[in-house]
């Protein structure tokens, strides 16, 4: 009989301590959101584009933590699918072309001799990359411009251009080598071991 | 203490500078603070049209600031719109008789 007494205040006594030791876990170490999605926004091109069928890189990032296709993102093009498919561990996949092509990155120019000063850019801008009012001069922040294109739509007048921005000798860099391409043979030879498919 | 931004843009140059100000503290004087003129000297800061985030305001020297809010100081159109209008019309004209 004491025997099993002392089984069973042991177990009642370590369940306590485990109890308290997780209860105290859960608050001090509490996580705000899914930090997944952080990562994973931190990989979009935040262009706020809207392209992707979400309200911005935020929202679309959040999609892709509950599962959505990561091929979504044509400002991102393949490069951003690649870091993605290496984050989440999922194959890599070409860009969706329902949502638009890839294209070199550009920034919105607006002709000033035909700005009429209607705000309907300054509207659209997901950035509040123009500066303007009612019947003032609307000009684009080139350093705020994300190259969404949202803008050049709703001008009434058509005097929003996207000028592709060509890399300079101050801003050109290597492309960046592609996240998922194993290098090493014995990694391919691991990596098959691991998944089960030969990539 | 509160910050905000100062924002004149031309279409080669544009500049945001941002500003701590005193709580209290008008748009005009987030403008004087950002010592924008010495970047663009064409700005005549007395008579410039001001605003906050394509809002226009009435008078910058009344407009009391908030955190985070952007001062922008605008400049005027270079067409007139209902000519430009009217103008686009008679070419539309032209080129239906044509």
């Amino acid at each position: 009989m004491e025997s099993i007494l002392i089984a069973i205040f042991a177990l009642l006594g370590l369940a306590l301590v485990f109890g308290a030791l997780l209860g105290f876990a859960s608050i001090r170490f509490k996580v705000e959101g899914n930090p997944i999605v952080d990562q994973i926004d931190e990989l979009l091109p935040q262009t706020q584009c809207g392209q992707c069928g979400h309200p911005g890189c935020r929202p679309y990032a959040e999609a892709i933590a509950n599962g959505e296709a990561i091929n979504k993102c044509p400002p991102g093009g393949q490069s951003t699918i690649d870091a993605l498919a290496d984050l989440l561990d999922v194959e890599p996949q070409p860009l969706d072309a329902e949502h638009g092509e890839e294209k070199p990155r550009a920034v919105a120019y607006i002709r000033e001799d035909e700005c009429i000063g209607c705000t309907k850019c300054i509207q659209a801008c997901p950035v509040d990359a123009i500066l303007g009012a009612a019947k003032q001069m609307h000009t684009v922040i080139i350093s705020e411009c994300t190259g969404c294109d949202l803008c050049v739509e709703p001008c009434p007048v058509d005097c929003i251009d996207m000028i592709p921005i060509e890399p300079t000798l101050a801003s050109w860099s290597w492309s960046e080598p592609r996240p998922g391409v194993q290098i090493i043979a014995t990694d391919r030879g691991h990596r098959a071991a691991v998944t089960g498919s030969t990539t | 203490m509160i910050n905000v931004e100062v924002a004149f843009a031309l279409p080669d140059e544009q500049k945001i500078i941002p500003v701590k100000i005193e709580e209290g503290a008008t748009a005009y004087d987030a403008v004087v603070r950002s010592r924008i003129v010495e970047v663009f000297p064409q700005i005549d800061i007395e008579n410039a049209k001001m605003g906050i985030f394509g809002k226009a305001i009435r008078d910058p020297k009344t407009e009391v600031l908030r955190e985070g809010q952007r001062v922008e100081i605008y400049r005027p159109l270079k067409i007139d719109p209902k000519e430009a209008r009217a103008n686009r019309a008679a070419k539309l004209k032209a080129q239906q008789k044509g």
